[in-house]
């Protein structure tokens, strides 16, 4: 008997569905980012503003990439409905807690369908999985950054001012 | 004297079946064949993973245990595909045992074809 579902699809049910999962996470990602651009820019915090909508936009595009690749294996991509995004924030640095907050969960979740392609033997996904994981390193970089500066500065004075100055001359360049 | 087969040749193959109904794959038309409910339908990869889908998807427990006065009936409608189900809730259970099995049994297959075939030893 042939194995007709193997030569339509190159993912498992199971992969499939984990990263359909991870396609809503980073649409969700990228619907926080953008309220907290809307936030920053509401409070007179301009760069952090400009950080968050490039961060928005980066979300978008990694959801893109896994979308791409379900698409290009054969499986079903699933255009996910986002709801829930909060619009207020209590404090500034409430805004970067919660982006940090953000960043580790993804990285988690993105281990997670690691792991399952281990179980599996799925060494095609775990190769594409590898950009993410890069990224993920650069990102989770960034964010801890940018919550540190609220230590380093502190919030006194034009402390926040200071912060949101800063925010916007993060780099992570310890490797292409 | 020589045989005629005048039947034209099917390549069915039996993938699971259970007392309620029966699934068959077509390697020739890479596709399969559910005899379930009184009716043979065919479907291909797509439409067999959205009728797998459909089913999976009754809240079987949840219609049990409710207590209004709805008929018992499950329209399981299959987009794209030619077929549709009206079935009762045991027929529902029947169908999904029938599409485990045969999920499994083609997973099996999958591994088989990979031992078999696909290595090199
Ligand atoms: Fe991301
Ligand atoms: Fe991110």
């Amino acid at each position: 008997m042939k194995d007709i579902i193997r030569a339509k699809c190159l993912i498992s049910s199971d992969v499939e569905a984990l990263i359909n999962q991870q396609i809503k996470k980073e649409a969700h990602s990228s619907a926080i980012y953008l309220s907290m651009a809307s936030w920053c820019n509401r409070n007179g915090y301009d760069f952090s503003s400009e950080y968050f909508f490039k961060q928005a936009e980066e979300e978008r595009m990694h959801q893109l990439k896994f979308y791409k690749y379900v698409l290009d294996m054969g499986g079903t991509a699933i255009s996910p409905e986002i709801t829930n995004i909060k619009i207020e924030y209590n404090s500034f640095r409430e805004v970067f807690e919660e982006a940090l907050d953000q960043e580790v969960s993804v990285t988690q979740s993105i281990k997670n369908i690691a792991a399952r392609c281990h179980k599996e033997q799925d060494y095609v996904t775990l190769e594409f999985l590898n950009w993410f994981f890069k990224e993920q390193r650069e990102e989770e970089y960034k964010a801890r950054r940018a919550l540190e500066l609220f230590d380093v500065i502190g919030e006194e004075g034009t402390g926040r001012w200071q912060i949101d100055k800063h925010v916007g001359q993060i780099k992570y360049d310890s490797e292409p | 004297m020589q045989e005629v087969s005048l039947l034209p040749t099917f390549d069915f193959s039996e993938v699971f079946s259970t007392a309620s109904g029966a699934i068959f794959q077509s390697d020739s038309e890479r596709c399969w064949y559910v005899d379930f409910a009184g009716k043979l339908a065919r479907f291909d990869y797509r439409n067999l993973l959205k009728l797998k889908k459909a089913v999976y998807q009754v809240d079987i427990e949840q219609k049990l245990l409710s207590n209004d006065k709805s008929p018992d009936v499950e329209i399981l409608f299959i987009c794209a595909s030619d077929h549709c189900y009206v079935l009762s809730l045991l027929q529902v259970i029947a169908l999904k045992e029938l599409l485990q099995g045969t999920f499994v049994m083609l997973e099996l297959n999958h591994i088989i074809c990979d031992r078999l075939y696909r290595i090199v030893a």
